[in-house]
C-alpha cells in the first residue's frame, strides 16, 4: 500500500485532474485505489459526480475509524473509491491543532484503510498548513504539478525550503510539469534548467490541452471518455512514470 | 446479488422498464465463450472450486458465492497441473488435482450487457449485469439460463435496497450466484459430485449377510465399469488406478467376507478376478514409475539429472505397447465373459435357502468377527516385526492391513461414525509407513531390472548406470528410514486406547450397534 499526495502550495496547477486521473489509471492497471479529497472545494468529488458532504459532521473526519468508512463511495469505475470532500476540511488545520499528536492526525484517520486498499491518492489543497504537514508525515510521496513559470518555480523552491528546514525527507518530493504551452519558448526553456537541476523531477509533463478542460463539462476522468485523445496518452505515460518511479 | 426470471419472459425488456423510475444507461453488449473444467472425480467441486477458461485465462471461482480465488494468463489450456504456470494458482491446485486431467465439463457461450442507474447528478449508483447463457454461440439461439446480476456501489445502499424491491415486483427472483454452474451441468447430464472412487455404503445391522455383500460387491462393481470404459482412452492414470482397486477390493470381499455365497461360485470369480487384474500389473508399474519422474530427478545431483533421461524414454514407449495389451486383455471375450457372468451373479435375487453357512447370518456379526479376527493376526503379527524386522514379515503385514482397511470401509455405516473413523486413520498411518516401505523396496529392484533392458551406448550406459546407482542409493536411504520408523508407528496403532475403542465397536456386543 502506498500513498500518494497530489500536493502543491499553489492553487491552479492541475493538481486534481491530475489526481482524478491518475487514481482512474491506476484502477483500471487493477490496483485497489481510493481517491481521498481533502480540498473543501471538493473539485475531485465533482468530477466523479459525488456530492461533497455539507454537514458540519466534524467527528466523521478527524477521529477516523468506522465513521470514515461510511463516507467512502464507490466511483463508476471498478477498483475506484472516493472519500469525497467534506465541508468540515476547511477547519480541519484548527481542527488538528486542538488534538494530540497534531501533525500525525491523518496518519491515524487512513491507517484503517491500509488493508482495504493498494493504493491512496490524496488531492490536497494549497496550502502549507497543519493540514499540510499531516500529509507530509502520511505520504510516501509527494507529487507536486509545477508550471514552467517564475512564480510557480519560486514556489515550489518555497516548499522544498519549509521541508528541510522542518526536517522533512525532501527525497520523497517529485515534480512533474503541467499546463505546458508546448508552443512558448521559454516553458522549453524552463523545463530544461529545471529537470537539469532538480534531482526528483519526472520526465513528463501535461501539456495544456482543452480536452483536460472538457473534464468539468463530462465529468469523467479524461481517459474515460476520451480513451484515445492527446491528453489521455499524457496522462497514461505520466501514470507509467508515476509507477515506475514510484511504486514498482 | 443474482436474480433471474422464472418463466421465459424477456428480462431486456423487463430491465428497460427500469427507465420509468430511474434514468438508465445502457453499454454496448459484449460476448464470451467459457469452458467450465474438473477432474473426472469432481476434486475441484468436492473442494467447492470451479475452474473456467475463456481464451487465454484460467479463472478459478469459490463455488459458495462466486467470488474469483485466483487467475492466471496461459498460453494453450493445462491439462494437468503439471502444465500450468507457476504461480499462487498452482500452488494452489497442484495438492488438489495431483496426477488427475482436467476435463471440459461444458461449455457455455455468455452475451452480457451492462445497465446503469443513475442519480442526478447522473452518477452510476447501481450496476446490473444481465447475462444470457447459450450452449451455442448464436445469439439467435435460445438461451437456458438468463441471469441478471446486481451490483451494489459502495455509498449508495438504498439505491440498491430500491432496485431489488423494483426488480423483484418485476418478476425477478433471487438465485444462488452458482445457478449458472448447476444449470449448465445438468443441460449436459452431468451431476457434480456423482462419481466418487470412495465407497459410499448404507448397510443395516441386521440385514443378510449375503445380501449386504451384494450391496457391497454391486458397487464396487459400477466403479469397476465406470472406470473401465475410459482406460483406452488413456486421459490419466487414475482411470486404471480406480478400476485397478475396485477389483481388488472385489476379490478382498469374495475372500474376507466368508460363508456367504456358495464356495464354488465365490472360488471361481476370486480366480476370475486375480486374472483380469493381473492383466494390467505391468501398465500400473509403469504409470507409477512415470509419474515419479520429477520426484526421481530431484533426488539426483544436477550433474546426473539428464543422464537418466534414457530411461523415462524407454518407459514411456514401452506403455504404449503395454497400454495396447491391456486394452486388448479387458475386450477379450475372456474378461467380457467374467464382466457379463459376474452382472448376472450381482443381479440374482437371494437364495430362498442358502446352503452358504453365514448367508442368513446378521451381517452386524459377520462383520464383527472377521474384524477381529484380521486385527488379532496383525497385532500378532506386528509384535513378531518388533522383536526382529523382517522384509517378508513386513510385506505380509502390509497385505493383512489392507484387507482389515477394506472390510472396515465395507461395514463402516454399521459402526458409530466417528469412532470407525478414528480407527481407520490410525490403520491409514501404518499403512501408509508400510505401503512406502514396500513401494521404495520394490523400486529399487525395478530400476536395477530394468537398466539391463536398456538399450544404450557404452557411453551412455556408463552414466545411466551411475544415474541409476545414485537413485538406489538414495531409496535405500529411504527405505531404511521408513523402516526405523515402523515401531514408533505400530505402537500408536496397537495403543491401548486404539485396543479399547477395537474391543468396544468389534468385540463386546452390549451397546446396540449402529451409527
Amino acid at each position: 500500500m502506498k500513498i500518494l499526495a497530489i500536493y502543491s502550495n499553489k492553487g491552479g496547477v492541475g493538481k486534481t485532474t491530475a489526481a482524478v486521473n491518475l487514481s482512474f489509471l491506476a484502477a483500471e492497471a487493477g490496483l485497489k485505489t481510493l481517491v481521498c479529497d481533502l480540498d473543501p472545494q471538493s473539485s475531485a468529488s465533482y468530477y466523479f459526480r459525488v456530492k461533497p458532504k455539507l454537514r458540519a459532521n466534524a467527528k466523521g473526519f478527524h477521529k477516523g475509524g468506522k465513521n470514515i468508512n461510511k463516507s467512502i463511495k464507490g466511483t463508476d469505475y471498478e477498483n475506484l473509491d472516493i472519500l469525497p470532500a467534506d465541508f468540515t476540511h476547511r477547519n480541519l488545520a484548527s481542527t488538528f491543532n486542538k488534538l494530540k499528536r497534531r501533525k500525525r492526525r491523518l496518519n491515524r484517520i487512513l491507517d484503517p484503510l491500509r488493508a482495504e486498499y493498494n493504493l491512496i491518492v490524496l488531492d490536497c489543497p494549497p496550502s502549507i498548513s497543519l493540514l499540510a504537514e499531516n500529509i507530509f508525515n502520511v505520504a510516501d510521496y509527494l507529487l507536486v504539478p509545477v508550471i514552467p513559470t517564475t512564480l510557480c518555480l519560486r514556489t515550489h523552491l518555497q516548499l522544498l525550503s519549509f521541508l528541510k528546514k522542518k526536517k522533512y525527507d525532501t527525497n520523497k518530493v517529485y515534480a512533474f510539469f503541467s499546463l505546458v504551452d508546448r508552443r512558448k519558448k521559454m516553458h522549453k526553456e524552463f523545463i530544461a534548467t529545471i529537470s537539469r537541476e532538480f534531482k526528483g523531477t519526472l520526465h513528463k509533463s501535461i501539456p495544456s490541452l482543452s480536452n483536460i478542460e472538457r473534464m468539468g463539462i463530462n465529468r469523467e476522468p479524461v481517459p474515460a471518455f476520451s480513451p484515445t485523445s492527446q491528453a489521455a496518452k499524457y496522462y497514461r505515460v505520466l501514470w507509467q512514470d508515476v509507477k515506475a518511479t514510484l511504486l514498482d | 446479488m443474482n436474480m433471474s426470471l422464472l418463466d421465459g419472459r424477456d428480462g431486456r425488456k423487463i430491465i428497460g422498464d427500469l427507465a420509468k423510475y430511474y434514468s438508465l444507461r445502457q453499454e454496448q453488449p459484449s460476448a464470451k465463450s467459457f469452458g467450465i473444467y474438473d477432474t473426472f472425480d469432481w476434486r475441484l467441486f468436492e473442494k467447492s472450486l470451479v475452474l473456467y477458461s475463456s481464451e487465454d485465462e484460467l479463472i478459478l471461482h469459490r463455488l459458495s458465492d462466486y467470488k474469483i480465488v485466483h487467475h492466471a494468463k496461459v498460453s494453450s489450456f493445462p491439462n494437468f497441473v503439471w502444465d500450468f504456470p507457476d504461480g499462487s494458482l498452482k500452488t494452489l491446485l497442484a495438492p488438489i488435482l495431483e496426477m488427475r486431467r482436467l476435463l471440459k465439463l461444458a461449455e457455455i457461450h455468455s452475451q452480457s450487457t451492462i445497465y446503469r442507474i443513475l442519480n442526478k447528478e447522473q452518477k452510476t449508483v447501481v450496476r446490473l449485469r444481465y447475462e444470457e447463457i447459450r450452449r451455442v454461440n448464436q445469439a439467435r439461439k435460445p438461451m437456458f439460463c438468463a441471469h441478471l446480476h446486481v451490483e451494489p456501489i459502495r455509498g449508495y445502499p438504498r439505491y440498491y435496497r430500491k432496485t431489488i424491491g423494483r426488480l423483484g415486483k418485476l418478476g425477478f427472483v433471487q438465485i444462488e450466484p452458482e445457478t449458472i454452474y448447476f444449470e449448465a451441468l445438468k443441460e449436459r447430464n452431468k451431476t457434480p459430485g456423482k462419481y466418487s472412487s470412495k465407497l459410499k455404503l448404507q448397510l443395516q445391522p441386521e440385514m443378510r449377510s449375503d445380501e449386504a455383500a451384494k450391496i457391497i460387491l454391486r458397487s464396487l462393481f459400477r466403479i469397476m465399469k465406470v472406470n473401465g470404459t475410459y482406460i483406452g482412452k488413456d486421459l490419466d492414470t487414475e482411470f486404471l488406478h480406480d478400476f485397478r482397486v475396485a477389483i481388488r477390493r472385489t476379490r478382498v470381499a469374495l475372500s474376507q467376507i466368508k460363508g456367504v455365497f456358495p464356495v464354488d461360485t465365490t472360488k471361481k470369480f476370486q480366480r476370475e478376478f486375480a486374472m483380469v487384474g493381473k492383466l494390467s500389473n505391468e501398465l500400473r508399474d509403469l504409470d507409477v514409475y512415470l509419474l515419479k519422474e520429477n520426484a526421481y530427478k530431484k533426488m539426483l545431483p544436477d550433474s546426473l539429472r539428464d543422464e537418466i533421461n534414457p530411461l523415462f524414454e524407454f518407459l514411456k514407449n514401452k506403455r504404449s505397447r503395454v497400454l495396447e495389451d491391456v486394452k486388448n486383455g479387458l475386450s477379450s471375450r475372456e474378461s467380457t465373459k467374467v464382466f457379463r457372468t459376474w452382472e448376472n451373479f450381482l443381479d440374482e435375487p437371494p437364495e430362498g435357502s442358502p446352503t452358504a453357512p453365514n448367508a442368513e447370518v446378521p451381517v452386524v456379526k459377520l462383520a464383527r468377527k472377521r474384524i477381529r479376527k484380521r486385527y488379532t493376526e496383525i497385532l500378532s503379527t506386528g509384535a513378531q516385526i518388533l522383536e526382529a524386522a523382517n522384509d517378508e514379515k513386513l510385506h505380509a503385514l502390509r497385505i493383512e492391513c489392507k484387507k482389515l482397511r477394506y472390510l472396515m470401509e465395507f461395514f463402516s455405516s454399521l459402526f458409530p461414525d466417528k469412532k470407525i473413523s478414528i480407527l481407520i486413520k490410525e490403520l491409514k498411518g501404518l499403512q501408509d509407513n508400510l505401503g512406502n516401505f514396500n513401494d521404495l523396496y520394490v523400486q529399487q529392484a525395478y530400476l536395477l531390472k530394468t537398466v539391463d533392458e536398456l538399450p544404450l551406448s557404452d557411453d551412455q550406459a556408463k552414466k545411466m548406470t551411475l544415474a541409476i546407482g545414485s537413485l538406489i542409493g538414495n531409496l535405500e536411504e529411504r527405505t531404511q528410514m521408513v523402516k526405523g520408523s515402523f515401531s514408533e508407528i505400530f505402537a500408536r496403532f496397537a495403543s491401548p486406547t486404539h485396543r479399547g475403542l477395537y474391543h468396544e465397536l468389534f468385540v463386546t456386543t452390549k451397546g446396540k450397534a449402529g451409527p
